[in-house]
Order: structure tokens, then sequence, then C-alpha cells
């Protein structure tokens, strides 16, 4: 345990001290002596970041059910407590019960962005814990890995012993039971990794080498033992009711960027949009019934205090029952000054409608993400909105009182044109002119509209593997091409920084070379390489060009259609084909619709929520 | 219908700042079921006032806030329901309904700190006190700080003598001494602890480690004449 005295000169010298202390409302602190499996859950970001993932929660939750298991947290300390836990020798150490991150049995990251890597590497650096799999004896930590970027795991593959793909209610519980059993017959690392290979979602990299042809691609991935399978299948919940969900969540003491109750509706997404990873990945689509999500939102309220319940998912204004949920919350919740709130709306006044009934504070902001600024390049990343859809629903949100819109974009989709770059100026001016033709008795609010445009960065399981990224200087050409064409005090126009999207689409596509660079980098001092103030573009250039390793070959380079990608071992339900032919779709410019209308044969076995709307 | 309560506030839970701890307390009404009043609007929040602050760091023995009710609640019920749902080093301690309509910031005047520090020297507990005596008693201890002018923050300077009711030297173990120091609050002027812990550094009266300090607010005391009273 670390020394309190010795904590508490640290503490006094940093910003958000309460970061660092544990001890929150909900948090669970067992005796460490009395459990069989330790297990330390690192979200590599800070705590006011890693807090707010809903993942962390259910996990937490769910594995502290077990007296045989206890679950504490992990988080990237800001730079300044770093600085000064380095300098005073304070070893990265868990809030729980303020044990070292080295003495725990298993340390589980979870990932849910690329540019959270090199923060891995620090959480390990910090611990004590040798940074390469291959390093780490029987005394050190099983080190761990989930989330959506363990899709394309092989960039991490150094660093990873084990890689726990898909959903992780079921197969978290199976591996620490197997953990258990080989702990008490004397722990031998090896043995047990081999043990584990036969469970559904696992991928232990070692197992395999990577042969790859003179182009630079992969010829083949091939197990090297008998044991490890071919193709590593992800898991994932059949039944999302009797599946486990928390009645309770940890309640922060700082404030956090969601610092409310989460409750998740369903998985998964029937839209298809051509770019969205999550929309394959969390196939198929499963929800929870109202009368489950009431129960829960009961206990959550009840067991935290929160004032505000979120209502997460995908796209949540697709939950079938939607209007039913929503009004039976605010009948149950409303008296008590509890709200709800919706993460993302939808571009039609069904959604306008819903938030209109929950909406309690003042009408400020709407967003609505058109995506792309063309009815061309919106058929080709299959968002299915059209300009009709965005003149209705803003027309309609003003009409309701709004007056401050926000619209998100991505810049450098494939088959962009300058016409259709032009269109995210063409929109936001359209947006104006709705709110001006409107006589002016009825306008109300001093309005204003934000668009902002993202850098496209293609990921893995989606259409779009197979295209090759914008380079930077287009990304900023076009960026500028928008920004200079607008001339209105009432449009702003925000982009992102071409600089991380494209380290962020090496590491996304990238393949097991790549873990030399994330080392390289970090050690170069890369970390909170998301945060835009610490993001050090000329440090990974470097490591790149120490390395000798082009990003560009992953970044910015098209594929054919039968190269073998780095994670194309990993079967997630939906097929290699239907996502080539969604491609070539894409091309052609023709649309595929809502699956619920019809199945359009993306690979996935029984899937049940066809023909089911609100 | 106010309600006063006395709570503390130690350990690791020194770390929360006054905003987090207005948060902590939001939610644990709701959770205890305590019927606090809300304000009306689009934004309502529920009325609650803490009187003067801690700052960022410090324990508590004592601190006071103010709760407007909706319904008269049972004393001993309340103080049970909300220390099941309080973390273990947030305690309720007493609570009153107050007799006199006057809000517990403007009743108090004094707070008494308790300073644990390492200092560079050895010296008995004797010439500590002493040493501070002296200081106290020559007067005109300036420190330097931003104070508001209209719109914007000028440098001042201000003699913050007056503001130390007393020091006293309680306790030497090794080179740890420890201090229990009378200091002011509220309107009539206020000395905030690391004010007084600095202007203690650069006195030089006596040569500390600044690392080493660690406080404890041990009480807050309403003054009536030259006698001192804990509101509660």
């Amino acid at each position: 345990m670390i020394e309190k005295k010795k904590l508490d000169r640290v503490l006094n010298k940093v910003i958000k001290p309460a970061r660092y202390i544990g001890m929150e409302q909900n948090s669970i602190i067992k005796d460490l002596d009395k459990v069989k499996v330790k297990f330390a859950f690192c979200f590599p970001d800070v705590y006011d970041v890693g807090m707010s993932h809903l993942g962390l929660h259910i996990l937490y939750n769910l594995i502290n059910q077990y007296d045989d298991f206890a679950c504490e947290r992990v988080f990237t300390p800001w730079i300044d407590m770093e600085e000064l836990m380095r300098k005073e020798g304070i070893p990265l150490y868990t809030l729980e019960n303020k044990e070292e991150v080295r003495d725990f049995d298993i340390l589980g990251f979870t990932l849910q962005y690329e540019m959270s890597y090199t923060n891995i590497l620090n959480v390990l650096d910090l611990s004590g814990i040798p940074l390469l799999s291959r390093d780490r004896s029987n005394d050190d930590p099983l080190v761990i890995a989930g989330g959506p970027c363990a899709y394309n795991p092989e960039p991490l593959a150094d660093f990873i012993d084990v890689f726990v793909l898909g959903e992780g209610e079921e197969v978290t519980l199976e591996l620490l039971n197997k953990y258990k059993e080989h702990k008490e017959r004397g722990w031998d690392k090896e043995s047990f990794l081999k043990d584990i290979l036969d469970i559904e979602g696992i991928y232990v990299p070692k197992f395999y080498d990577v042969h790859y042809k003179e182009d630079g691609t992969i010829r083949e991935m091939v197990p090297l033992i008998d044991e490890a399978p071919k193709v590593v299948k992800k898991r994932r919940v059949e039944d999302l009711d009797s599946m486990f969900a928390p009645e309770t969540m940890i309640v922060p003491f700082v404030e956090t960027v969601h610092d409310r109750v989460v409750l998740e509706l369903f998985r998964g997404c029937t839209r298809g949009c051509r770019f969205c990873q999550a929309g394959m990945l969390y196939r198929p689509i499963r929800e929870k019934s109202p009368s489950r999500l009431m129960d829960l939102a009961r206990e959550l309220v009840d067991n935290t205090g929160y004032e505000d319940i979120s209502l997460s998912s995908l796209s949540t204004c697709d939950y079938s029952q939607l209007q039913l949920l929503v009004s039976s919350l605010m009948k149950e919740h409303g008296e008590d000054n509890v709200g709800v709130s919706l993460p993302s709306l939808r571009l039609d006044s069904f959604s306008i409608d819903i938030l209109k009934e929950i909406e309690k504070v003042r009408k400020s902001g709407l967003t609505f993400a058109p995506e792309a600024g063309s009815q061309r390049l919106r058929n080709v990343i299959n968002k299915g909105v059209d300009e009709e859809d965005l003149v209705k629903a803003v027309s309609y949100a003003f009409d309701e009182g709004w007056s401050k819109i926000k619209l998100y974009f991505m810049i450098g989709l494939p088959t962009e044109t300058d016409e259709d770059v032009l269109g995210i100026r063409d929109l936001s001016y359209l947006v104006k002119d709705i709110f001006f033709n409107a006589p002016k008795e009825k306008r109300r609010g001093n309005f204003s509209v934000t668009a902002s445009g993202s850098c496209f960065v293609p990921k893995a399981f989606t259409p779009f593997q197979w295209v090759s990224q914008d380079s930077i200087e287009e990304f900023r050409r076009k960026a500028y091409l928008v920004k200079d064409s607008i001339k209105d005090k009432k449009i702003t126009f925000n982009y992102h920084d071409p600089e991380v999207s494209y380290v962020e689409a090496v590491i996304a596509r990238g393949d097991r070379r790549l873990s030399r660079v994330i080392k390289r980098a970090w050690e170069k001092g890369c970390k909170y390489d998301g945060w835009r103030e610490h993001f050090n573009f000329q440090l990974w250039q470097e490591a790149f060009d120490e390395e000798d390793i082009d990003g560009g070959f992953y970044a910015q380079r098209e594929r054919n259609e039968d190269e073998l990608f780095p994670w194309d071992f990993i079967d997630i339900g939906v097929s290699k084909k239907y996502l080539y032919r969604e491609y070539q779709k894409s091309l052609a410019g023709q649309l595929t619709h809502d699956c619920r209308l019809a199945c359009t044969g993306c690979g996935i076995r029984d899937c049940s929520m066809r023909g089911v709307f609100n | 219908m106010i309600l006063r309560v006395k709570f503390n506030k130690k350990n690791y839970l020194k770390y929360i700042g006054h905003l987090d701890l207005l948060r902590l307390f939001q939610r644990t009404f709701r959770r205890a079921g305590i019927p606090v009043k809300y304000s009306q609007g689009f934004n309502p929040h529920p009325k609650f006032s803490i009187a003067n602050p801690l700052s960022l760091g410090i324990e508590s023995e004592g601190e006071y806030m103010d709760i407007e009710l909706e319904d008269k609640v049972d004393i001993d019920d309340f103080t049970q329901k909300m220390n099941q749902v309080l973390p273990k080093d947030i305690r309720i301690l007493r609570a009153i309904y107050p007799k006199e309509n006057k809000s517990i910031s403007s009743e108090l005047s004094w707070a008494l700190y308790g300073v644990t520090l390492e200092i560079e020297e050895d010296l008995s507990i004797e010439d500590i006190q002493e040493r501070l005596d002296n200081w106290l008693a020559r007067g005109g201890i300036i420190i330097s700080r931003l104070r508001k002018q209209g719109k914007r923050k000028v440098m001042k300077e201000e003699d913050i003598a007056p503001l130390i009711g007393g020091i006293d030297v309680r306790d030497k173990t090794g080179s740890e001494v420890t201090l229990e120091v009378l200091m002011r609050v509220g309107e009539d002027g206020n000395l905030r602890p690391f004010d007084f812990i600095d202007a203690l550094k650069a006195s030089d009266i006596i040569k500390l480690d600044k690392d080493s300090v660690s406080l404890i607010r041990k009480a807050l005391y309403k003054e009536d004449g030259d006698q001192l009273y804990e509101p509660i």
C-alpha cells in the first residue's frame, strides 16, 4: 500500500487531487488478502475521462459481485501528478486499496481510441512492469486488453499478453475463473495462455507469426501451436435483458465528462453508415425491454443520487419504444427533479418532439450530424438523410424556439470533390436562411450555426477499410477551402488537426510492426496524444523514421480487393464480402437501406430485430 | 425551515474542493430522501449553503451548513440517513433548528486551525513560542495578494497581523511542531491559512519545510464580547 504521508506531499501540489484518492460513493474496497484474483482495470486516460466510460462501470460491478475477485481502478495520472510521482518514487497504484498495480494478478486495459496507446506504455512504466510481453515473468501481472480498438489488436501485439474480443460480460468471468484455477494449482503464464485458447473471443498474439510479401502486405498469419485457432470469433451476449447490467455506478467527487446515470438502451445499429466502425462491430441490434430499463433506472437513481439520466446507445432515437420509455421515466422521476437527456439526435421531428418533452433547461443548442456536405457524398457514406430532412428538422427546431445549431461533418471522405466540401458551407448558409426567412416577429433567440469538420479516418471492419486517407496537406487545403468561403459572423467553421488523424489512421489499420513505433514514440516523450495540447507530431515523425516505417503505407494506400488485412483473422460476424460489396456500392453512390426493413445480408447470424421501428 | 448542520471532513476527503462538496451533498440529500427545497426556474437546484468554504487540502473537525427544507425532519433521523449514505470520512456531527433567522456565514468570525510542520533547526517549544509571540507583538505582517478592483485584479499589500488572534505551540516531536492558530474569518476580515503559512515562512522566524505542512480546521467560532462560542 502507498504510504499516505508520501502521497500527501504530492497531492497537496497537483490540480484536482480528488482524481487520485478513490473513496467515491459506490466504490468497492475489498480485503485484498481474502480474494483469489486481483484485477486492475485501467482506462488509459485521465480520471475525468475514464470515469465517464460505461464499460468500466459494467465490468467493475460485475467482477466485484464475486467474493473471489476484486476489481480496482487505475487511470493515467495527469502530467503534473506523473512528474511528482516519478520524483518522489511513488509507483502507480489502484484507487481502491491504494495498492501498487504491479502487485495485481491481472492488469486490463480498455482500448477506446488509438491515441491512448502511448498512455498504456506509460501506465506499465509507472507501475514498474516491463513493457514487452516477452520480458514479463511469472511474477508480473498478466496484461490483457479489450474494447473497440482491440478489433485491430496487432499494433499492440508486443505489449499485450491476451486480447479479449467482443462484449466482455461473459468472457471476462470465464477468463478470471480460469486464472483462479491456474493460480490455485501453481501459476505458470505459458500454460495458462495455452489453456485459454479455446475460450471464444480470446486472442494471444505470441502464438501467431505473420509473414509478409515483398511489397510489405501480409502473406499469411500462421498459428504457431495447434491449440491456437486460425480464426478468432468475437463474443456477443445474446439476450440483453437477462445479461448483467449494473444497478449502481461510482459517483466521482470531481466533475467528469458524463456526470450522470447512463442507461444503455440497446447494442448494435441497423443504419449501415459506411464510415462507422461501431455500426459494424456491434451487430446485431439487441434491445433491452422498457420494463427492464425502468427497473434499472430506478435502482441507478436511488443508488447514485444523480439528477440526470442519459439514454445511451449508438443511435438512441432508433430505440423502438423510445416514446414510451421517455414518458415513463419522466413520469416516475420528474417530480424528484431528475431529468432525462439524449446524447445524440436523429434528423427528424420525432426526435425533436421527444427532446421537447424532456428539455427542462433553456433551449440553447441543437446538434445534428449530416456528416457530409453534399447529397452525392452522403449517399456514398450511406448516411440516410437528405437536405429535406435537414430543412424540416431545422425549421421545426426554430419554430420550437431553438436558435443555435451545431453541424458535424467529416472532411476527406472517399470520392470527395471540392464541390462536396463546399457543401458544408452551403448547408450552413441554408440553415441561416431558414432562420432569417421566418417573419421577424416569429424569430426567437440569438442565431448562430457552428459547423465542425473532423478528418476522416478509415477504420478496420468498415466498407472503407480499403481506401486511402487524404494527405495532411489535402486535409488542410480542404479545411481552408471551407473556412475561407464563409464570410458571415453568424457562421463558424472549426476543423480538427489533420496530424492527429493521420497518426490515428496509421495505427487504426496497422500491423504488429507498429509496436516498435509506438514504443519509440513513447520513449521520446509522447503521451496523452488525444489531447491537442500534448500531441507532438514531430516526435511521432521521428519515431517512424528511426524505426524505418512509412506511415503512408498504412494511412494513405488504397488496398486491393484481395489484400489480407492484419485484422482478418477476427470474425466479427459481418463478412468481408459484405463490406467489399458495400464499398463498391458506395463508389457507385448507391444507398443500402436500414436493415430492419429487410435483411441486407451482412453475414450476422441469428438477427432478430427485422421490421421493428418507432 | 432552516436546518443547521455541523459536519467534519477528514483524511483524503480534504482533497475535495468546495464545488465538489456541494455536488456531493446534493446527491446525498437525494439518496437519503431529505426534503430539501429547490429553487424555481429553468434549472432548479437545492437550497443549502456551506459557511466559509474550506480551502482544498485542509481537514476539518467542524464545518457548518444551513439547509432549507420543505418539511421539518426529525434530527436523529436526518443524521442517521445522511451518515448511511455519506463517505465515511464525512460525518454529520450535530444538527439544530436555529431560533434566530441569521445565516450561519454571518455569525462566524474566528477559525481555529491546527498546523503541523517540520522545522529545520533545533528549538524547544518555549523558544518557538517566544519567537512567535514576538513576531505577533511586532505586528506589520505584510503579504501581497490579488484583490478585485472593479473588473480587474490588482496585487495589494495587506497587514495580516490583526487577522491573527493568537498562536499556541502545542507539541513538538522530533522536528515536527504542532501549532494552534486563531484566524479571522468572515466579512470583517478573512485570513486564508495558506497565506498565513506563506507569511510565516517568509518571516524566517522559524525555518520550516513548506512541503511538510498539514492543516486541520479544528473549530469555527462566533464572537460575543471577548468570548468565543461554537455555533451549535
